[in-house]
């Protein structure tokens, strides 16, 4: 009885595993094709006149609720054509651009996130910026950065976003600091006095490890001079001496009982800077609002750009979106006029009075509020001084590991410099994917 | 009239299996000429018409997927590579190679077998007790079948949201409840040694359900006498749930270790809500690798993963057959 009911069910599995195999030997048939490695050109120049047709573009968050309606705006130069905007949400924006790469139906325009375009530049699915669209030198350096892939530019960036160093004035000056501190070092003495004298739990909030950490790290990395790739990006370089000191730095804080090791659930961030639990952060343009909801007046608080080391301003993490055209699109000539006039400095003013996404393009901080505002000026002038993590198909997957590897240090499982040999390898083991 | 229809498509399908193709044909059979009955074919016939739908569907949805993956697994394809999926080389073993060699697959490997070890015997021990207490009750019966079923059916991205704060260091309700008598509760869900078995707990609280109503329905099925008669012969509560209870509901745990053991093998949604596969992986489990590999879009090496992950569950059903199945063959011997 036992035998035979084996047999029963040895006989399909070796059906499946003779299938399996026959697919995999028709699959070596194929085989990767050698030759598509080097930088492509980029695309042809797009030619002058008014762009026609419909025009379909996916968004995501705020920036596809108010589209559309701002496309008005593109309407009036361009007549004859028909902007349809379609909002997808940020969490199921990266398949749904996957998958309609795959599928080849595709619209023409899309929102990408600047740490996805490695990916889908190598997967043929969005095409080079048109020779001559926008001049590169109109962009901040790290933005326009994020659309180049292996030397060749796929898109145009639209807005962008920084992390500066947020901090509780009033507890500040009970410690006895009248301005932010200016370099790391002090940075560290801050957060010291902001916890022994200012009253506040901790002095700093940082992130010990978890998803998303490095965009915190990094920047203590890259402002002691510590770099991700070599100049080309052929190669990882995070296994150097700059990259283990400040991981050693980076931890001091953890070990001095300055910041939490803990992660902290949503929202904890927000109420614990309101009632003095955490004295200062290090976070981006959207958490002006998030304390401000939370309770914080705006004399409470103040942000002040990262610090670097010896006095050189701080190398801050630049993200945000930038606007491709896929390679499917039947309208590409009319979907680049549409992204050329999204990056011109007056679209780009109107789009922050809407939605108070920080422009892409420098010439729009010029004028207008966005050269008035104190606050935003502190971001402005960060955004001299970034740094975008490379656009490799491969960078979540090597960021992940830069999180767990951050993670062991800060919490004592590994010495930072283990920690950083183990970032490299693993870079090494994973590759550009390019 | 409908019986003899029945018994004739038998044949009918018999003749067309192969498996009975060496047979002589001509001789032996219970009608020699069935080949050239014309209503027989027609049977056979309208058997596959019928069957038709459900296995191209199968084909197409389930077999399909199941050897492209299988494909897959022994490709270096990756995400970038849709557009193009047969561009992609093979790469035979490599990918399992690769994880056997990666250290964070050790890592989850070994939490995976953790959440095995401690929670299908801590599920399977709380319904088991659970459902004898039920079982004597008698009234209020469907009120705690409800009761202990509820966890079940509620979504578990609600429950688990709620654990972490009833988990939470500061304020959370066990260090609430800990710190009444004194103790300061540790971060349960920080801490490297806490956090698994934290998940363990909470798993256990919410899927005990399910094997409780199947472990009261068996023990529903234990004929009365047989307690009776044990009792009689002085057998105390104990000795009639060792030598009584337990071997009656044999089939019935067997069940339930197989369900049990397979659910926790693909442990993945509460360490994803509620520790992000932190602190320090300790919570990540082979099914998290898998979803973060499919992430990064390593497709080839995230089938592998899967594929060992299916093996692993194969041989724990298969042990668990051997260790709780029937054990006639051993009586016999």
């Amino acid at each position: 009885m036992n035998t035979s009911r084996t047999r029963a069910i040895r006989r399909p599995l070796a059906a499946l595993t003779t299938a399996g195999l026959a697919l995999a030997l028709t699959m070596t048939a194929c085989g990767r094709d050698e030759g598509s490695s080097g930088a492509a050109g980029q695309g042809d120049a797009v030619s002058d006149g008014a762009a026609t047709g419909t025009i379909e573009v996916w968004a995501m968050g705020t920036e596809g609720d108010a589209l559309q309606d701002f496309a008005k705006g593109f309407n009036e130069d361009n007549p004859d054509a028909k902007v349809e905007v379609t909002a997808i949400p940020w969490e199921a924006a990266h398949d749904k651009i996957a998958n309609a790469i795959a599928s080849g139906e595709t619209p023409d325009v899309t929102l990408v996130g600047t740490t996805w375009m490695g990916e889908f530049a190598e997967s043929g699915g969005i095409d080079p910026t048109p020779a001559d669209l926008v001049d590169p030198a109109d962009f901040y350096e790290g933005a326009w950065g994020s659309t180049e892939v292996g030397g060749t530019s796929y898109g145009v960036p639209w807005y962008v976003e920084t992390r500066v160093l947020y901090y509780r004035t009033d507890l500040a000056k009970k410690a006895g600091w009248d301005q932010a501190p200016q370099t790391l070092d002090e940075l560290h003495q801050f957060a010291a006095d902001m916890q022994s004298k200012g009253g506040a739990e901790y002095g700093i909030q940082l992130p010990a490890g978890g998803t998303g950490s490095w965009q915190t790290f990094m920047p203590f990395a890259w402002s002691n001079g510590a770099t991700l790739t070599n100049e080309d990006g052929t190669e990882y370089t995070l296994d150097s001496p700059e990259m283990t000191d400040s991981l050693e730095f980076y931890k001091t804080f953890f070990d001095d009982g300055l910041s939490p090791t803990r992660t902290l659930d949503a929202g904890e961030l927000e109420s614990g800077f309101a009632d003095g639990t955490y004295g200062s952060f290090i976070s981006g343009p959207w958490h002006t609002g998030l304390v401000e909801d939370a309770g914080v007046t705006q004399d409470q608080y103040a942000i002040a750009p990262f610090p670097g080391a010896d006095g050189a301003p701080g190398t801050s993490f630049v993200g945000g979106g930038d606007l491709a055209v896929f390679s499917d699109s039947d309208n590409k000539e009319s979907a680049w006029k549409f992204v050329q006039w999204l990056s011109d400095p007056e679209t780009q003013q109107g789009f922050y009075d809407l939605v108070g996404d920080l422009p892409a393009v420098k010439s729009a901080w010029d004028t207008g509020k966005l050269a008035d505002d104190p606050q935003l000026q502190i971001f402005g002038e960060q955004l001299d001084s970034t740094m975008a993590p490379p656009a490799v198909p491969t960078w979540d997957q090597l960021s992940a590991a830069v999180d767990s590897e951050t993670e062991k240090a800060t919490k004592g499982d590994t010495s930072p410099d283990d920690a950083v040999s183990a970032m490299q390898k693993q870079a090494e083991s994973i590759g550009t994917g390019l | 009239m409908s019986t003899t229809h029945q018994q004739q498509g038998q044949r009918g399908s018999e003749v067309d299996s192969p498996d009975r193709g060496d047979k002589p044909r001509s001789a032996g059979g219970p009608s020699p000429s069935r080949h050239v009955d014309p209503t027989r074919r027609q049977q056979a016939i309208a058997a596959w018409a019928l069957a038709l739908p459900f296995t191209l569907l199968f084909l197409a949805f389930t077999l399909g997927p199941v050897l492209a993956s299988l494909g897959m697994s022994v490709t270096d394809m990756r995400r970038v590579d849709i557009r193009t999926p047969f561009g992609v080389n093979f790469v035979g073993l490599d990918n399992f190679t690769k994880l056997i060699e990666d250290p964070l697959f050790r890592k989850v490997t070994l939490n995976t077998l953790l959440y095995l070890v401690l929670g299908v015997p801590l599920t399977m021990a709380i319904a088991l007790f659970v459902a004898v207490l039920v079982n004597r009750v008698n009234r209020l019966k469907g009120f705690f079948r409800v009761g202990y079923y509820l966890p079940v059916v509620t979504s578990i991205v609600a429950v688990s949201v709620v654990w972490k704060y009833l988990y939470r260091d500061n304020g959370g309700l066990f260090n609430t409840v800990l710190s009444w008598v004194g103790v300061d509760g540790p971060g349960w869900l920080d801490s490297t040694t806490l956090a698994l078995p934290s998940l363990v707990l909470m798993a256990a609280w919410r899927n005990f359900g399910t094997l409780f109503v199947i472990f009261l329905a068996g023990l529903q099925t234990i004929p009365k006498e047989l307690n009776e008669a044990a009792e009689v012969d002085g057998a105390n509560g104990w000795g009639r749930f060792r030598h009584i209870t337990l071997p009656m509901l044999r089939p019935v745990m067997l069940f339930g270790a197989v369900i049990t053991g397979i659910g926790y093998l693909q442990f993945f949604e509460e360490a994803f809500i509620m520790t992000h596969g932190g602190p320090l992986d300790s919570t990540r489990s082979v099914t998290f690798y898998t979803f973060d590999q499919f992430g990064f879009g390593n497709l080839g090496y995230a089938a592998a993963a899967s594929y060992l992950l299916f093996l692993a569950i194969v041989v724990l059903t298969f042990v668990q057959f051997r260790l709780l199945g029937d054990r006639e063959d051993k009586v016999k011997r």
